[in-house]
């Protein structure tokens, strides 16, 4: 088992393998899923790990060829689906593994429990170890489905009403999008012939013989472009195809909400990030350049949305998760950055990594903050925003974990959010871009408007003498996608569910804890992340 | 000169970076926590001295900890200006500390951990600045030091002071996250590097309209912190804070870690010469000397002490960034070193203020004539800072101002000079009313303050006869200086009534701590007095909560303030009118602004400025 090839198999099988055992060992033993998991989970950071190394070590691009059907015929494609592991998977898988199992602390005794939900959380992670593997484009439809059904099954996993609706709306709206990426994936099956990244590539820059130069106007790959972005731009929840995630943030068990803040909506964005630069490439948007531009002015409007609307929310799981629309927003528009045609090398490369480092940013940072909030809201049933007064005295390490956190969102240095912001404001100066730049640095204002409010009830308000029961009515009251407050009859059972233990678990205060030292720790590792994903940028920007 | 290899600029950082959570981890034990806080503030100085001697030498201290991103250091480096601003804030810091114990026990402040802990932060980021190397360095503690005054500005956690954070929190980073950030952004894209010194070849070729950009968002980002008008307002409603902060960090460390920014900006990022071809540098001394002189203005109408210093602060500052705007090698060291000789004076008055406000709850000018007598040294230093602000032989402000005007006059920019004068003028006019009152009024037979209390600052119009009620001032100001401040005028002039209907002094009556402290008996009239206030306080308190009693609530203001019926209290000269833990402070800082009045070379500061100048015309 020397050869490193074989990891990115294993990383995607042994969740599902793991899954399956839980199933399983859920038939006679009722609580076996947590330690099932844990292994799991520890044996996939093993393999990420391996995997990184082999990547960023000796080995560079890692390419396994599932079946070993080769690449026969003149034009050498692929038959097969193959699964490619460069430095951008790399970082993404090692992001993935490392976060599951992180998150899955929080779960210990916080809970949601039971069989299913295990099953789910390991379906989640092969799920989003295939889309950060793949390199086939249908194979990535595949796995952008095992990704939604099992976060669907996540989101409704404590049975409660508002979280079954809230499931439903993600089932409904996240379909259509996987829909609308199968067609752009079906126009461009019919355009070039190929299903493979690479080969899509290639055809598309017109290098085989059977086509007559590069294809990129072609209206079937123009449409193309237009379905696979909107889908994915649903799966990143770029406003206005949002509207199924603060509901589904929000309603969702807080322990389940930790993961799939953190890497689902991430997922759509490095598989957006991967098609624009490696699929298409650079050159499809020099040839029409209204793309770049549409692109960009999507994820700019997003970025101030996101955070108009975080600002306007009264309770704190969906305040974050709005402002993780703002902050894909930031993401997506870093990629329409480095594709569009007016950035030269130099800005495409900062572009690229910032959007990477906010990537894995902004995963390790709205995990943590979802940790302290769950903490928090067990400590002292805080949902709503004026819930969190006085907690910065109540429960000091949650707080301060929310409030490093908090600001490491805004921005604030040495944190690992200034150093993707630096690298997105610097690829849109040096690109001339000077709207898009103009919001990204504007971003830092908009955000502190809302990470302020916590900051201020958190540390600079003294607690109500509010009766826990008033606070837990109003927590769970309101329906996903409606802003409107009104106590409904789903509140009992999970009140009473959080009240059972005693303050904050161990596990979900370390998790808070944790993402908080690595925020800040990674912010130090600018130069490691340009080096580290030097060769792939080299590859996709042609120096 | 020579660059030396040194962890002691990292050293000064880290301890106050270290102290926090010693700080934090002791808050148990309010003792070793205060001591805490005077060790590092003491090591902090000690270390920043110790390179005192090497950098007047010409060398350089840098420690690097390598590459933050490609092309940009994460780099730390000891030079003449940094030195500048890290000694000053060092030095000041030690006597604050002191100062900051009297004056948070005096009043029995909540919360003082987090105080000591945000100061020590707060300290350790200015440090970090007058240290960065290169813009980036600069930035990331130009934000840190935003995140950590912000609990200070908080800390009363009153409607008032949150809304001053708040605002703090929206004008300090939309300066630096945004318009910093994005300065910073375009030279690195422009010149290829942000390091201090190598920038300027770079953006001598760039695109002029560019290279005018970035300097225009540099100097609006840094000119927030600076409180250059129109970004102002956010400095008179921090004096919210405890006095401590306003004195050190909001007429030393913060602002002038704004100015310093425009001093890096000018001297170091650009250089005079580039400045000059680009013809930036007069737009940014008009907007100063707008400054100087409608600030001067406005503090003339202030009745709160504080807002009247706040105001003042903003016009001195803006001193500082005209002598850098001229480009003239003795406006530039005039400019400069304004910045320790105002940190002295500043300092003392904010000094005074808290001091007053500790052992008398007196906030307004108007309640304070015949203070003199309750407080004689407190007044004196007083008077002899503010004889410094208008410029007076003698005291620190007379030689910095000198400097800038006769480089005023060798830019050939007389106007400058003019200005310069005209706003001494206005200083003299809004101090010397307040030592006036002090030592020859008694407040049975104060004279009319038509400035402050008439409608339009003069004899027109309406005006209540009561000499201490505060309350049509506010009213008058907003149809005058509303113009200018763009705060709320409510409550600018008038103690504004609180959530709860009381002065976070109502609730920890500082008489009693004081007097326990100190081991020793208010006279039992004054006691009395005082005690029947604060519980008059409570209930009316109670009453102007529902928003009905807005007269009684003034009312009761009369007496928590100012004079008991009896005037002021004969106090000694000896120390008697407050502890030495406050006194004692002050007195080192208005000996401080004496000394750099009459000996400003052996006092080594303007010896640091002319070695930066020397450098930067070489």
């Amino acid at each position: 088992m020397t050869d490193a090839t074989l990891a990115p198999v294993l990383l995607i099988v042994l969740p599902i393998v793991g899954a399956a055992a839980v199933l399983v060992a859920g038939l006679r033993w009722s609580r076996a899923g947590w330690p099932i998991a844990a292994v799991t989970l520890a044996g996939e950071a093993g393999l990420a790990v391996w995997l990184a190394d082999a990547v960023f070590g000796s080995e560079g691009r890692l390419v396994h060829e599932l079946g070993a059907y080769g690449r026969p015929g003149p034009e050498g494609f692929a038959v097969g689906i193959e699964l490619v592991a460069d430095q951008l998977s790399a970082v993404v898988v090692a992001l993935v593994a490392l976060v599951a199992l992180t998150a899955l602390a929080a779960t210990r005794r916080a809970g949601p429990r039971g069989t299913p939900f295990y099953a789910a959380y390991l379906l989640l992670v092969a799920g989003l170890m295939g889309v950060g593997l793949t390199g086939d484009v249908f194979n990535l439809f595949v796995f952008l489905e095992i990704t939604g059904i099992a976060t669907y099954t996540l989101v409704a996993a404590d049975r409660r009403a508002p979280a079954a609706v809230a499931s439903l709306k993600y089932l409904i709206v996240g379909t259509t999008g996987a829909s609308l990426y199968l067609l752009g994936v079906g126009y461009l099956f019919l355009a070039t012939g190929t299903l493979n990244m690479a080969d899509l590539a290639a055809t598309l820059a017109g290098e085989p013989s059977f086509v007559d130069g590069p294809m990129y106007t072609d209206p079937l790959v123009l449409a193309s472009f237009a379905f696979v972005a909107t889908g994915l731009f649903v799966k990143a929840a770029i406003f206005p195809l949002h509207t199924w995630q603060p509901g589904a943030y929000s309603e969702a068990p807080d322990g389940a909400t930790v993961l799939i803040a953190a890497l689902v909506s991430s997922i759509g964005a490095y598989a957006f990030l991967r098609l624009a630069v490696t699929v298409y490439t650079p050159a499809f948007f020099e040839a029409t350049p209204i793309v770049a531009t549409v692109v960009v002015t999507m994820a700019s409007v997003s970025v101030v949305a996101g955070s108009a609307l975080a600002v306007m929310q009264s309770r704190v799981k969906r305040l974050f998760a709005y402002s993780s629309v703002s902050q894909f927003g930031l993401i997506v528009a870093a990629v329409g950055i480095a594709v569009h045609p007016d950035s030269g090398t130099s800005a495409a490369e900062m572009a690229l990594i910032g959007a990477v480092v906010h990537l894995v940013g902004h995963a390790v940072v709205k995990g943590g903050l979802f940790a302290a909030a769950m903490g928090l809201s067990l400590d002292a049933g805080a949902r709503r925003i004026e819930d969190l007064a006085g907690l910065g005295r109540e429960s000091p390490v949650l707080g301060g974990a929310m409030a490093v956190l908090g600001l490491t969102l805004v921005g604030v240095p040495p944190a690992i959010g200034f150093l993707g912001k630096w690298y997105i404001a610097l690829g849109a100066i040096e690109a001339g871009i000077w709207p898009v730049a103009a919001v990204i640095l504007a971003s830092t204002v908009l955000t502190l408007a809302y990470v302020a409010r916590v900051l201020e009830q958190l540390y600079f308000r003294a607690a109500a003498p509010t009766h826990p029961e008033d606070i837990d009515l109003g927590g769970h009251s309101d329906l996903p996608g409606g802003t409107a407050v009104s106590a409904d009859g789903g509140t009992a059972d999970s009140t009473a569910e959080q009240r059972t233990g005693d303050g904050a678990p161990i596990g979900v205060i370390a998790v808070a804890v944790v993402a908080a030292v690595v925020a800040v720790a990674l912010g130090f590792g600018g130069a490691e992340f340009a080096d580290a994903l030097d060769p792939f940028l080299t590859e996709v920007l042609g120096q | 000169m020579t660059d030396v290899a040194s962890l002691r600029p990292l050293l000064a950082v880290a301890a106050a970076a270290l102290a926090i959570p010693l700080i934090l981890a002791s808050h148990r034990r309010p003792d070793l926590r205060d001591g805490w806080s005077v060790l590092a503030a003491v090591v902090q100085f000690v270390v920043v001295a110790s390179m005192l001697p090497e950098v007047l030498a010409g060398d350089e201290f840098r420690w690097s900890a390598g590459a933050y991103a490609p092309g940009v250091e994460f780099a730390l480096q000891a030079d003449a200006l940094g030195m500048l601003f890290a000694a000053l804030a060092s030095l000041l810091w030690v006597f604050t500390a002191f100062y900051g114990i009297g004056y948070m026990r005096g009043l029995e402040e909540t919360n003082q951990t987090r105080f000591f802990a945000a100061f020590a932060g707060s300290l350790a980021s200015a440090v970090g600045i007058a240290f960065a190397a290169n813009l980036v360095t600069l930035f990331v503690f130009y934000e840190l030091l935003s995140v950590s005054t912000y609990p200070l500005v908080a800390h009363d956690q009153t409607d008032e002071a949150r809304a001053a954070g708040r605002k703090y929190l929206l004008y300090t980073f939309f300066g630096g996250g945004v318009l910093v950030l994005g300065g910073t952004v375009l030279v690195y894209s422009l010149a290829g590097t942000t390091s201090f010194g190598a920038t300027t070849a770079g953006l001598t070729t760039a695109d002029p309209a560019l290279a005018k950009a970035a300097f225009a968002m540099l100097a609006a980002g840094f000119g927030v912190k600076a409180a250059l008008m129109p970004a102002h307002s956010w400095l008179p409603d921090a004096m919210v804070a405890p006095t401590p902060v306003s004195g050190l960090l909001h007429a030393v460390a913060v602002v002038k870690a704004g100015v310093f920014g425009i001093a890096r900006l000018v001297l170091d990022v650009y250089e005079p010469g580039l400045v000059e071809d680009l013809g930036v540098g007069l737009p940014l001394a008009a907007v100063a000397a707008f400054t100087l002189l409608a600030a001067s203005v406005i503090a003339l109408r202030q009745d709160r002490l504080k807002r009247r210093l706040a105001y003042s602060t903003i016009s001195q500052l803006s001193y500082i960034v005209l002598g850098l705007a001229l480009l003239d090698p003795t406006a530039i060291t005039g400019g400069l070193l304004h910045i320790p000789a105002h940190a002295f004076m500043k300092l003392t008055l904010f000094f005074c203020a808290g001091i007053i406000h500790v052992e008398t709850h007196t906030d307004h000018i108007s309640e304070m004539d015949g203070i003199g007598k309750r407080m004689p040294l407190t007044m004196v230093a007083f008077a002899i800072a503010a004889a410094g602000m208008a410029g007076i032989p003698l005291v620190a402000g007379f030689v910095s101002k000198w400097f800038l005007l006769i480089g005023a006059l060798e830019a050939d920019k007389a106007i400058f000079a003019v200005a310069l004068l005209v706003s001494g003028v206005l200083n003299i006019a809004y101090f010397w009313p307040i030592v006036y009152g002090a030592f020859f009024e008694s407040p049975d037979e104060a004279d009319e303050k038509p400035l402050v209390e008439g409608t339009l600052g003069g004899h027109v119009g309406p005006r209540p006869i009561q000499p201490i009620r505060p309350a049509s001032a506010g009213d008058g100001e907003s149809a005058l200086g509303g113009a200018f401040a763009s705060s709320s005028s409510g409550s600018r002039d008038e103690p504004a009534p609180l959530e709860d209907g009381e002065y976070a002094v109502d609730r920890h009556p500082s008489d009693h701590g004081a007097a326990e402290r100190a081991g020793e008996e208010q006279s039992a009239a004054e006691g009395d007095h005082r005690d029947a206030g604060d519980e008059d306080g409570h209930s009316e308190g109670d009453v102007a909560d529902d928003g009905a009693n807005e007269h009684d609530d003034h009312d009761h203001e009369i007496h928590h303030g100012g004079p008991g019926p009896g005037g002021w209290q004969v106090r000694a000269w000896n120390g008697d009118e407050s502890t030495w833990l406050m006194l004692g402070p002050i007195l080192a800082a208005v000996a401080g602004a004496v000394v750099l009045g009459i000996v400003p070379y052996e006092a080594q500061f303007l010896e640091l400025v002319e070695v930066v100048v020397e450098e930067v015309t070489a």
